[in-house]
């Protein structure tokens, strides 16, 4: 049976290093490790170029060469004869290498000595499988459902007309459409300078609110570079993002830092990162991961950024729609009940509900205004268009980050059981629940 | 040429071990040993393959004589590349036993960074053994970084 190329994209995963041999004019052999091997389209491959010089030389001289690829799944050897064509230094596919090459090299502290100098395309020719001491192998992927999976999981966030609903159809279809336990999702903060936690799945704690830098880890890197990054062997990899794991004490270290965690798998293999983009501009990242090893495939990412880019169109849609509606006539009841305190501290913006950590910055200023003008006016029910308009609320002159903002904000609340909550009530319209009666005060602290 | 005491203790201890060799119409082949034994004072490397998973590898060197062997250490990457001239000649009971000792210790090398033995097992093939007899030439760091390709000793 004939083997295709991209039967073998199992083989190209960069968990068990690639083998090539090359000869001189002279006939003398080289052989050599490979450090990535990249899957170009059904009769090329591209290998990544950083430093095997003698290899570099030989196929100057000589083009034909030989590699030998290995299924990470079962060890399976693949021998592929190969010829080499062309050295690539920029574009499309150079990008995608050089930063995948980046998130692995980085990760075992070699980020120096793997910059990736030029990418060399081979046509492939021939492919045979080495004869295994294994019974039969099956190198041919099974009938794939990832298709007509993501299709449901598009189907689901096209149904969606609010921010929060879009990214919950994304990530719960991820999760009972393709088995993926643990994700998150994380949107641009307007300032452009990091990701927000707007939602995940799988972990011990949301993680709402929580911040990634752009650069940052496997998540800030995909945004930095606006590209899918796989990692599928984090064995020796250093962890990303923040090295305080807090479990007990996390409402404590919340308090005092007033910083809220990144969820995380302390033990995950596999990550897989993907640019959420829309009319060219990065929206978020959806990001997944596994504590099994390889457990994402190229399939999977092709599946992963389908739905990354279904998501983002979706939220842009929900940030122009989501405009201007009368306020609603129906007052919702709040109830007189007990008092608690809120505590506003200007100078970040920073607000505690009770003693507990809410919430900072833009968000935080927002929820202090909407209870501003409960406690004056006794009001619930406010639009999106006066709340763009407050001058109080010294909102950063971008257009599109009221809806992510307020549902930022909703989420915490939410998620920290406060006796304030926010209630999306149709677009453009919010309405405050108070259980209680609120004590705001400022402090200078 | 004589070899250096720890790069031939390097390449008898548990390293993958890669062959290179190419047809006389300079078409290169790929093949993995399972097993070295190195006499230093020689120059002289004698490599353990299954002549049933490379009858390729084995044809070049019977053909030309020509091999280059990589040895690289899957912890941390540490490689050399050693290459010269080749016979293939019968595999021993010391060749045999050097064999089994290898694939069990790389075996046990892999393992612990998480490669089962289910996975190896393809890579590490004794079946129908051979032996090619290799009198170094040359030798080169292999190792990813600057030096990469640099040789250490020899001179063809």
């Amino acid at each position: 049976m004939t083997i295709r190329l991209r039967d073998l994209a199992a083989c190209f995963d960069g968990v068990i290093p690639s083998i090539i041999a090359t000869a001189a004019h002279d006939g003398t052999p080289n052989i050599s490790y490979l450090s990535h091997v990249q899957l170009v389209d059904d009769e090329h491959v591209a290998l990544s170029n950083q430093f095997f010089s003698k290899t570099a030389a030989n196929v100057q001289a000589n083009p034909a060469a030989a590699l030998l690829v290995v299924d990470a799944r079962n060890g399976e050897q693949y021998r592929l004869d190969v010829r080499f064509e062309r050295s690539v230094e920029s574009g499309e596919l150079f990008e995608e290498m050089a930063v995948q090459l980046r998130a692995a090299s980085a990760q075992i502290g070699m980020a120096d000595i793997m910059r990736l100098r030029g990418i060399d395309i081979y046509r492939v020719g021939a492919i045979r499988h080495v004869p295994s001491p294994k019974e039969a192998v099956d190198f041919l992927p099974a009938e794939n459902p990832l298709l007509s999976a993501t299709a449901e999981i598009v189907r689901r966030i096209s149904q969606e007309t609010e921010i929060g609903a879009i990214i919950d159809a994304a990530l719960d279809g991820l999760r009972d459409e393709l088995c993926h336990a643990y994700s998150m999702a994380l949107l641009m903060d307007p300032a452009g300078e990091r990701l927000v936690t707007i939602g995940s799945r799988g972990y011990d704690r949301t993680g709402i609110g929580s911040e990634v830098a752009i650069g940052d880890g496997l998540i800030g890197l995909a945004a930095a570079e606006r590209r899918p990054i796989r990692v599928s062997d984090m064995s020796r990899v250093r962890r990303f993002g923040s090295a305080i794991r807090i479990s007990a004490v996390e409402a404590a270290e919340e308090n005092r830092t007033r910083t809220i965690q990144l969820p995380g798998l302390p033990e995950a293999m596999s990550q897989m990162a993907l640019p959420m983009v829309a009319h060219g501009l990065l929206r978020g990242i959806l990001f997944v991961e596994s504590p099994k090893r390889f457990a994402f495939t190229r399939e999977d990412q092709a599946a992963l950024a389908i739905i990354a880019a279904q998501a983002a169109g979706a939220i842009v849609l929900a940030e122009s729609e989501a405009v201007e509606a009368a306020a609603a006539m129906a007052i919702p009841l709040t109830s007189p009940g007990r008092q608690f305190q809120v505590i506003h501290h200007p100078y970040d913006d920073s607000v505690f509900i009770e003693n507990e950590y809410i919430i900072k910055g833009v968000a935080g200023r927002l929820l202090v205004h909407l209870l501003r003008l409960y406690l004056r006016e006794g009001r619930t029910e406010f639009t999106n268009r006066e709340i763009r308009f407050a001058p109080e609320l010294r909102l950063p002159d971008y257009k599109d980050n009221l809806e992510t903002r307020l549902l930022l904000l909703r989420r915490r609340l939410e998620d920290k059981a406060t006796p304030i909550q926010l209630i999306h009530v149709g677009r453009g319209r919010i309405s405050l629940a108070v259980a209680g009666a609120p004590v705001l005060n400022n402090e200078s602290g | 040429m004589r070899l250096d005491q720890d790069l031939a203790s390097f390449m008898g201890s548990p390293v993958m071990i890669i062959l290179g060799t190419s047809d006389d119409a300079l078409q290169p082949e790929i093949g993995r040993g399972v097993g070295a034994l190195v006499w230093p004072e020689k120059g002289q490397v004698e490599l353990v393959i299954s002549a049933w998973q490379w009858p390729g590898t084995l044809a070049n060197v019977r053909a030309n004589g020509r091999l280059s062997v990589t040895f690289a250490r899957p912890s941390d990457y540490v490689s050399y590349q050693v290459k010269g001239r080749a016979c293939v000649v019968p595999a021993t009971k010391d060749h045999l036993a050097r064999a089994a000792a290898y694939i069990d210790a790389v075996g046990a090398v892999l393992a612990e960074l998480g490669l089962g033995r289910d996975i190896a097992a393809p890579w590490l093939v004794n079946r129908d053994p051979a032996v090619l007899s290799l009198s170094v030439e040359s030798v080169f760091v292999q190792t990813p970084g600057a030096k990469a390709g640099q040789m250490l000793q020899g001179g063809s």
